[in-house]
């Protein structure tokens, strides 16, 4: 194999995207190293215009003919452009929110912004990544990257703990999916590429029930993509890592290492297991059922702002999951199309979050009493992006959660989708319960955090980019909604250039109909 | 048999004999320190069982990286680590060891089931042997470039965070005071990183 | 020689993993209770690489990958105990319940 058609065939040019984040990262490095601490005042603008010229690059790619990279290892389809979109959107909203946060904490922001490109760059592989070796490196450098930035805050007891717990919990549920992953190499004979490995299970399969290596394999490999989108009863670290990280980690974690989990959870799972199709549809089932309960009541006993945003982010999750059961075009256009509302207002409440805190010191709900009198930007910022978290017309979230539960419905998921209807009014409960602490009238009922509350100043160092992605962020959870025609057809068309999917509903629609018809005769 | 199956057969018998009471004794051993011995037994006697694989190249990198690395590593962290600590004795601990044990028998009883069932493909070409550190090369810089390269970050970012995490924040300003100072590295007093102080 | 002799070694290995994961309370001893798990997915891989895939062998070069982030994961690992250890003075986890689980 001579140079030139080896350079062919790896396609490099199909991971132009992420090279470019690549590079920001160096230079953010280097640059740190020569110039010093000072470097930390433009570090982070170019970390964000890197991840911005990266969305670009994104967008050029679109229709790629020749998107298979890396002899296979790499699959830069649509489907992957997308999540590595709002991996990439997410990463750089996060780096605007953690300047000043980072700034008053003491502690160094480049290298805290070099750590989270390294996240970005681990996600963004992961949403592409069509081969078990790059999947598990992928993962493995958003994993040991989001450890570092919980445990960033290495002062505060608080975030150590919640480092750990992260790391421990984390580090086995990894080694427990890499031992569904040699069982698929195995099974599979020797292949380590997920087209491969999905044809060689059909093949040893035949009509017959899958054998139990089969379904071993996809339970512990389903462990392991569960833990990082933090569905019950995998759960557990979330509520612990989101109070005790620094809360832009958080808002990164909730947003973007999710969705690269969701990303991982669509290409594993229909491309490797299509032939236990009905399995793995019934465990997220149970999955999205106890995720939508669970999260959505234990968030009505929560004091900590932080905490109730884990425990919606683990309701919403499961919400997410209904797309991804109905298998149907539109079911995986819905999620898409929910995950990118769900990026602008999430982050949105967690600028908000950061704000208050940045000006308070605290993120206990009850300090929040009253805070209308003295910030009502802040009020009305939080207060847009919580409705449109419960899902209030006409805010983003309710046509994202309409479209997510319209397509449960044509699916035929009646009880998974009543079941949504209800747990998602009472996540309205605890999302209105904040709004009303608010705006409270009287005087005497401020917290003291309130009656404290410093003078709005927008001129401090790093408080323009928590300004401009405050605004930004509420305006597009408030008009994207109405105007949300060009999302909408995004996520649809992401879906309908993607082979791999298309291939997969083509197939499982087939074999829906043929039981159909057995049951019929 | 012949002499070679036999010695291959009793180095097998031998080594997995080794793994599974190191393994054991790093469980269950009450020292650390005795645990992180055994630790590197368990590494040492897989690396034999890798050479019985015909694998000699993954051998030797066990050897250097897991022996040579993470098990100093850990010896280190456990001298670091080195509080002389007596666990406050939690009732009915034993209760939840006996149910962890039962539940982990269950899953080796069903794992061995996976193992004993499946008709596994057994491929008939001969084994790679000497020629396997030259094939590692091939698909490290072919079908396994992404991975390599991207392993290249994933080793940068643990380096640079283990060093933020781990380093003592040294004093910038004022000089450390005492007469020991020599002895001990100068730390920035430990004060609560409350977030929202001032603005 | 036989794949499956190898195969129930790594799920003994694996056991034996998950059940120090659970009982130890040294941060320390859970850190080795995960490389083990590690081992036995590397000894997997690696009987997997040699009786079906003697060819290729990917299944070590997948082995040399998880040896290289099961370094930089016991690196992280240890940084982060001994943060804690610094400001906890304890590597007992049951003593770690600032946040509730």
């Amino acid at each position: 194999m001579d140079v030139p058609s080896l350079s062919t065939q790896l396609n490099p040019l199909v991971i132009l995207p992420e090279l470019i984040v690549l590079t920001a990262l160096v230079v953010v490095v280097v640059c740190d190293l020569i110039v010093g601490r000072t470097a930390s005042r433009w570090t982070p603008y170019v970390a964000v215009s890197g991840l911005l010229v990266s969305v670009v690059q994104l967008g050029f790619q679109w229709n790629n003919d020749h998107a298979i990279a890396f002899l296979g290892g790499f699959n830069g389809d649509a489907l992957s452009i997308v999540f590595r979109g709002i991996i990439a959107l997410s990463a750089a909203v996060t780096i605007l929110i953690s300047i000043r946060y980072i700034e008053q904490s003491g502690t160094a922001l480049s290298e805290f912004i070099s750590i989270l490109l390294a996240a970005t760059l681990g996600g963004m592989f992961l949403s592409g990544a069509d081969e078990l070796v790059t999947i598990f490196i992928a993962l493995e450098t958003l994993s040991i990257s989001s450890y570092l930035l919980t445990g960033y805050m290495k002062r505060d007891p608080r975030s150590n703990e919640a480092a750990l717990k992260y790391l421990l919990i984390g580090a086995s549920s990894s080694a427990i999916f890499l031992y569904g992953i040699s069982l698929l190499y195995g099974l599979s004979g020797g292949a380590t590429k997920l087209v491969d490995i999905g044809t060689a299970l059909t093949l040893s399969t035949g009509l017959g029930d899958p054998s139990i290596g089969i379904v071993i394999a996809l339970v512990f490999v389903i462990a392991g993509v569960a833990f990082k989108i933090s569905a019950v009863p995998f759960h557990q670290w979330t509520p612990d890592v989101y109070e005790g990280s620094p809360t832009p980690v958080v808002a990164f974690l909730s947003v973007g290492s999710k969705a690269a989990g969701f990303a991982l959870a669509i290409r594993l799972l229909v491309t490797a297991f299509p032939v236990v199709w009905e399995q793995w549809r019934f465990v997220f089932v149970a999955l999205a059922i106890l995720s939508m309960i669970l999260g959505n009541v234990v968030a009505l006993a929560q004091t900590s702002m932080k905490r109730l945003l884990a425990y919606s982010s683990i309701g919403q999750a499961g919400f997410v999951m209904l797309g991804l059961i109905a298998g149907t075009e539109q079911g995986y256009a819905s999620m898409i199309f929910y995950l990118f509302i769900y990026l602008f207002m999430n982050l949105g409440g967690f600028t908000c979050v950061i704000l208050f805190s940045l000006r308070t010191g605290t993120d206990q709900i009850s300090e929040y009493a009253g805070l209308y009198q003295k910030d009502p930007l802040l009020t009305l910022g939080l207060s847009l992006c919580l409705l449109s978290l419960g899902g209030i017309p006409p805010m983003a979230g309710f046509f994202a959660k309409l479209y997510l539960f319209w397509v449960g419905w044509q699916a035929g998921l009646y009880g998974l989708v009543l079941l949504a209807l209800v747990t998602s009014v009472i996540s309205i409960y605890y999302y209105i319960r904040v709004i009303k602490m608010m705006v409270v009238k009287e005087p005497q009922e401020m917290s003291a955090a309130v009656l404290h509350y410093p003078v709005v100043q927008w001129n401090l160092p790093g408080m323009r980019p928590l300004q401009v992605s405050l605004i930004s962020m509420v305006l597009i959870t408030s008009l994207a909604g109405i105007l949300s025609n060009p999302l909408l057809s995004l996520a649809n068309a992401s879906v309908s250039n993607t082979p791999l999917l298309q291939s997969f509903i083509k197939a499982s629609t087939v074999s829906v109909s043929i039981t159909d018809v057995d049951s019929h005769l | 048999m012949n002499l070679a199956q036999g010695v291959q057969v009793v180095s097998l018998g031998l080594l997995s004999l080794m793994v599974l009471g190191a393994a054991l004794g790093v469980v269950l051993a009450n020292n650390i320190v005795y645990s992180a011995f055994l630790l590197g037994g368990v590494f040492i006697s897989i690396s034999g069982l890798y050479i019985l694989l015909n694998a000699g190249f993954v051998a030797t990198a066990q050897i250097l990286i897991y022996v040579g690395a993470v098990n100093v590593l850990i010896l280190f962290a456990i001298m670091l680590v080195n509080k002389r600590e007596d666990f406050a004795p939690i009732s009915s601990a034993w209760i939840r060891k006996g149910v962890t044990g039962l539940v982990c028998i269950g899953l080796f009883a069903l794992l061995s089931t996976m193992v004993l069932t499946t008709p596994w493909l057994i491929a008939s070409i001969p084994a790679s042997g000497e020629q396997a550190t030259l094939l590692i090369g091939e698909h490290l810089f072919s079908d396994f470039l992404l991975p390599f390269e991207l392993a290249s970050v994933l080793l940068l970012i643990a380096l640079i965070g283990a060093i933020i995490l781990a380093r003592r924040e040294l004093i910038v300003n004022e000089p450390a005071s005492g007469v020991d100072a020599g002895l001990m590295l100068p730390e920035r007093p430990r004060e609560g990183v409350a977030v929202g102080s001032d603005p | 020689m036989e794949l499956q002799y190898f195969l129930l070694l790594a799920a003994a290995l694996f056991c034996i993993g998950v059940y120090g994961l659970i009982t130890s309370r040294n941060a320390v001893r859970v850190l080795m209770s995960i490389e083990l798990m590690l081992n036995a997915v590397n000894l997997n891989l690696m009987a997997f690489s040699n009786f079906l895939d003697p060819g290729e062998i990917k299944g070590q070069v997948f082995t040399v990958f998880v040896i290289t982030v099961a370094a930089a994961e016991a690196a992280v690992g240890l940084a982060i105990i001994l943060s804690i250890y610094r400001n906890r003075d304890t590597v007992d986890m049951e003593q770690f319940n600032l946040l509730k689980w």
